[in-house]
């Protein structure tokens, strides 16, 4: 699936994944793929809501149905098909539509800016056995980010001693950029998103 | 089901690193496939 991105992007089309899944099923479930960095959104709150409204949602179930609609830049609907729960997607047909839909609109689109990245003194400091520097490492690993230093403070004296020169308190995780720390794991997760891909603002 | 041609209904929503995503975002900048799918650890 995250290959296939290429070829929707090519096409001026974002791929949005929808369940009833929390975020950090979401994350888990993304980093057995392999890392999906295009946004899993959780409609679970209330639960299926979003797939109500496009009356996708199947009742007596209680789960989404497997289904794709493709809107186009002006916020129409251009396509939309079931496979049932348990079918299998085309995404290379879907492509194929992606691309019809884009030849009407491809020199009316803007572009978005281009994301900052990440600072060169990035680190990422982590500790063993805890869920939230887990998520943290899920986040950077769904973006593909192998540039920055991950460092373990219950394994490596050496990570922890630095950690407390370099933020007040030896709590991991914390994301260090330079003079400042971040010890929120959703902030560090949200941070990592919005560094690198073009689609936060 | 939604027709073709319609309106899509916009929506906000958390993407899997805390985001909170509106399909309005894209409006005049990329067009959207939505992946409807039952649940995570299923085939997408």
């Amino acid at each position: 699936m995250e290959a296939l991105q290429e070829r929707f992007l090519a096409a001026n089309t974002q791929v949005l994944g929808v369940s009833i899944d929390s975020i950090y099923c979401h994350l888990n479930w993304a980093m057995s793929l392999g890392g999906i960095s295009f946004p899993l959104l959780a409609d679970f709150h209330p639960k299926g809501a979003a797939a109500v409204a496009y009356g996708l949602y199947l009742e007596d179930a209680g789960i989404t149905d497997r289904a794709t609609v493709i809107i186009d830049a002006d916020g129409v609907v251009r396509h939309v098909s079931s496979v049932t729960p348990s079918g299998k997607r085309d995404i290379a047909e879907l492509a194929a539509l992606c691309e019809e839909v884009n030849e009407a609109h491809e020199n009316t689109l803007k572009s978005f800016p281009d994301p900052p990245g990440l600072e060169a003194d990035t680190v990422l400091f982590v500790r063993s056995n805890c869920m939230f520097s887990t998520n943290a490492v899920a986040a950077l690993g769904n973006l593909h980010i192998d540039t920055i230093p991950v460092r373990n403070v219950s394994e490596d004296p050496a990570a922890l001693a630095d950690l407390e020169a370099l933020a007040a308190k030896g709590q991991a995780p914390c994301l260090v950029v330079g003079n400042s720390a971040m010890h929120e794991a959703a902030d560090i997760m949200k941070y990592f998103a919005d560094r690198t891909t073009d689609i936060g603002g | 089901m939604i027709a073709i041609g319609e309106n899509a209904p916009d929506f906000t929503l958390k993407d899997q690193f805390g985001r909170d995503i509106t399909l309005g975002q894209f409006k005049g900048r990329r067009h959207v496939m939505l992946l409807f799918y039952p649940l995570d650890f299923t085939p997408t």
